[in-house]
């Protein structure tokens, strides 16, 4: 569906992207994740044909890409922006006329689709009269009103309310299931863990750990289990594949060494005592995103403890 | 076409735009009211009476001077009413104070003084509360002057009547000898048209112009740009525009056209004016020729220096180089006008940054020969690819740079750029 090879981009000597190489399946949500500043949107507009590449090479639906390719796309930049001065209606028809869907049935299908987002009754109003989430969404509809088969969105949850995220997931999940290809790109990383199948993390412009989102999770989530049972700590302590463990009242949170089988574990407790309590703890994506990138010696991007914060609150 | 899908939206984005109505009207208002309004309020013939009084120290004049000075009002009666001051040298002063009274008072148009010695010297004074109407104190000037010659040559012997036929003045008529034969010409008319024409060009090839560049800029700072350059190549987004905006001063000049057409009509029914304008189907195919291409050429740098300035102020900068060659172009018509065919008006005109005015000027004044403008016409359409494609390039790399603008160099750089 879409391969990137060795892409990089050099901007006055900093290297936004080093390298990049993506090969995404059709059908399926895929999630650009790192902090702010990793080079997710240069890679995006590079796949765009916004930006050239310095070096390497991006292929959508296996060509280059070309007016033709591009028309099977629906991009939603980072960089929102519409003619403020138009008509909620014409603006729609004149973006999808832009991807050579005729006017008549980008009319219909703008129409379908403010009707959907409940945006109806602001069809004849101007851009400038709406709200800055209800503009979020109109740029959405300009995203997949030529019905593309690849969908690429930047920073898609930005400035929506949870109600109109949530909408916005519920959507990308049902293009997933018509069959379209999404990618999504996004420094809030845990927003997006139950939404995407396959992940890449990148950090400064190189990609820190690519997979399955279950398989990322599975590796990365056995490393602590918590468990509260009768019996006594130090019978946990000297098993294999304990590292550690740590009492926090009536709970115990022990550390494994990577690759140890959580059932063994809960089976020697279970054989000490009665185990009230047994949990995989999970890595958040972002916790997983710092300790790789820290594991193999690398700098965090300066954004990501920012990200975490806009997390949180 | 995608590039007809950006022009159409340019279009009717600004032909819809109120100020696009007022300055469609305004404009052949503005510059019919600066051609008109003067010449019409020189022409203003008071309406009713001026009294005037004349203090003739010489005891010789009034009674021709009052003959003389015989203009009319439009209901045919006597302009001005004449009153003879007695006066001499020594209560000149009185006399004066009375009179000035008067003036103030606006019983008084004014009065003339006419010392003694005013056959030999030549020079009287007038005094008024209107000293500037120019078209008044001519006709007083005129009447006082013919007055003084008519007895100055009686001094000598000679008939004034037989004089003036005599000294009367030799009238050229100009024909201006074209293909079709020849066609009666007056300097005064070619001139007007030409800078009539000449004004429009240069407006319009300004405006649009720099409407283009606006454009551009505006569309960087809403972040409209990234959304269509994800849709159609920047060649297209930036040939759209200036396609779609080189619509509109089209439609403005159609505009203008109609109600030209309409009004000459109505002028020449009256029969005023007529002597002032003349164009005709070549002269308009022409215009509108070298008004495209004109506007192609300017609005193509124009929007190249949009692509690289994020706000109108740091555009300045840059098109002001721009917009003093299109200036150029509107200060020497004068020396082009005087010689044609000269080396100058040849050369300036074959160099595009001046040829879509002064080559249309060219041809209005006097047919160049066919050569010259085809060469003209093929530099400046050569000029417009070569700009266009280096513009494309400054384009492509300029438009997504919301930092700093970059510098002369950094631009050269990227039109080397393959």
């Amino acid at each position: 569906m879409l391969e990137i090879a060795h892409i990089t981009k050099r901007y006055d000597g900093v290297t936004a992207v080093d390298s990049l190489s993506l090969v995404i399946e059709p059908g399926a949500v895929y999630g650009l994740l790192g902090p702010n500043g990793a080079g997710k949107t240069t890679t995006l507009r590079m796949i765009m044909g916004i930006i050239e590449p310095d070096e390497g090479e991006v292929r959508v639906f296996g060509e280059p890409l070309s007016e033709r390719i591009k028309d099977g796309i629906g991009y939603l930049p980072e960089e929102r922006g519409l003619y403020r001065k138009m008509k909620v209606l014409d603006h729609l028809v004149f973006l999808g006329r832009i991807k050579n869907v005729p006017a008549g049935t980008a009319r219909a299908r703008a129409r379908k689709w403010l009707e959907r987002l409940e945006l109806a009754d602001w069809a004849d109003k101007t851009v400038e009269a709406l709200s800055k989430g209800m503009q979020q969404k109109i740029q959405f509809i300009s995203t997949v009103l030529h019905e593309p088969k690849l969908i690429i969105l930047d920073e898609p949850f930005t400035g929506l309310d949870p109600i109109n995220t949530q909408v916005l997931k519920d959507i990308i999940e049902e293009m997933q299931r018509e069959g379209r290809t999404v990618v999504l790109s996004t420094h809030l990383m845990d927003q997006v863990e139950k939404l995407c199948k396959k992940i890449c993390l990148i950090n400064k412009g190189r990609k820190v750990l690519e997979g399955a989102l279950a398989d990322i999770k599975m590796a990365y989530s056995r490393n602590v289990v918590t468990v509260r049972f009768s019996g006594d700590p130090a019978r946990l302590e000297g098993h294999r594949g304990v590292e550690r463990v740590r009492a926090f009242g009536q709970e115990l949170s022990v550390t494994l060494t990577p690759g140890t089988d959580t059932n063994d574990i809960l089976r020697h407790a279970l054989e000490g005592g009665r185990v009230e309590r047994f949990e995989i703890g999970e890595m958040s994506l972002h916790d997983i995103f710092i300790s790789k990138v820290t594991e193999e010696g690398g700098e965090v991007g300066d954004e990501a403890t920012h990200g975490r914060q806009e997390r949180v609150s | 076409m995608k590039l007809l899908t950006v022009a159409r939206r340019e279009y009717l984005d600004r032909v819809r735009k109120r100020s696009f109505v007022i300055g469609t009207i305004l404009g052949p208002l503005l510059m019919g009211g600066m051609i008109l309004v003067p010449g019409l309020l020189y022409e203003h013939t008071p309406e009713s009476r001026l009294n005037m009084a004349v203090v003739d120290l010489s005891r010789s004049l009034s009674a021709q001077f009052e003959a003389t000075l015989d203009d009319t009002l439009a209901d045919g009666s006597k302009m001005f009413a004449l009153r003879d001051v007695p006066a001499s040298r020594s209560d000149l002063e009185g006399v004066k104070k009375d009179l000035n009274a008067e003036v103030e008072a606006g019983t008084l148009e004014g009065y003339l003084v006419c010392p003694e010695d005013i056959i030999e010297k030549g020079a009287a004074t007038y005094y008024g509360k209107k000293v500037s109407n120019i078209r008044t104190l001519e006709r007083i000037d005129n009447a006082l002057n013919e007055t003084i010659v008519a007895r100055r040559l009686s001094l000598q012997g000679l008939d004034y009547g037989k004089v003036r036929e005599m000294i009367k003045h030799v009238r050229i008529e100009t024909v201006q000898v074209t293909k079709g034969g020849e066609k009666e010409s007056q300097f005064e008319q070619t001139y007007i048209t030409s800078f009539i024409f000449i004004m429009m060009l240069y407006m319009t090839i300004l405006l649009w112009g720099m409407a283009v560049q606006r454009s551009i800029i505006e569309e960087k700072n809403n972040r409209v740009i990234e959304v269509l350059l994800s849709s159609l190549r920047s060649f297209d987004l930036m040939a759209g525009k200036i396609v779609g905006v080189g619509a509109v001063g089209l439609t403005q000049y159609a505009i203008w056209a109609i109600f030209g057409l309409g009004l000459s009509f109505y002028v020449l029914s009256t029969g005023q004016f007529s002597q002032f304008v003349s164009f005709n189907g070549v002269t308009l195919a022409f215009f509108v020729l070298f008004y495209l291409l004109g506007f192609l050429f300017y609005s193509t740098l124009f929007a190249g220096i949009g692509a690289v300035c994020n706000t109108d102020q740091e555009a300045q900068q840059l098109q002001t180089p721009i917009v003093m060659c299109l200036a150029f172009t509107i200060i020497i018509p004068m020396a082009v006008m005087q010689s044609p065919e000269g080396t100058f008006a040849t050369v300036a005109s074959m160099i595009p940054f001046f040829s879509p005015i002064l080559m249309f000027m060219r041809i209005n004044i006097l047919m160049p020969p066919a050569w010259q403008i085809a060469l003209s016409i093929a530099i400046l359409i050569a000029s417009i690819y070569v700009a266009g494609v280096l513009a494309a390039k400054v384009f492509r790399i300029g438009i997504l740079m919301y930092g700093k603008r970059p510098d002369v160099r950094e631009i050269v750089k990227w039109m080397r750029r393959a």
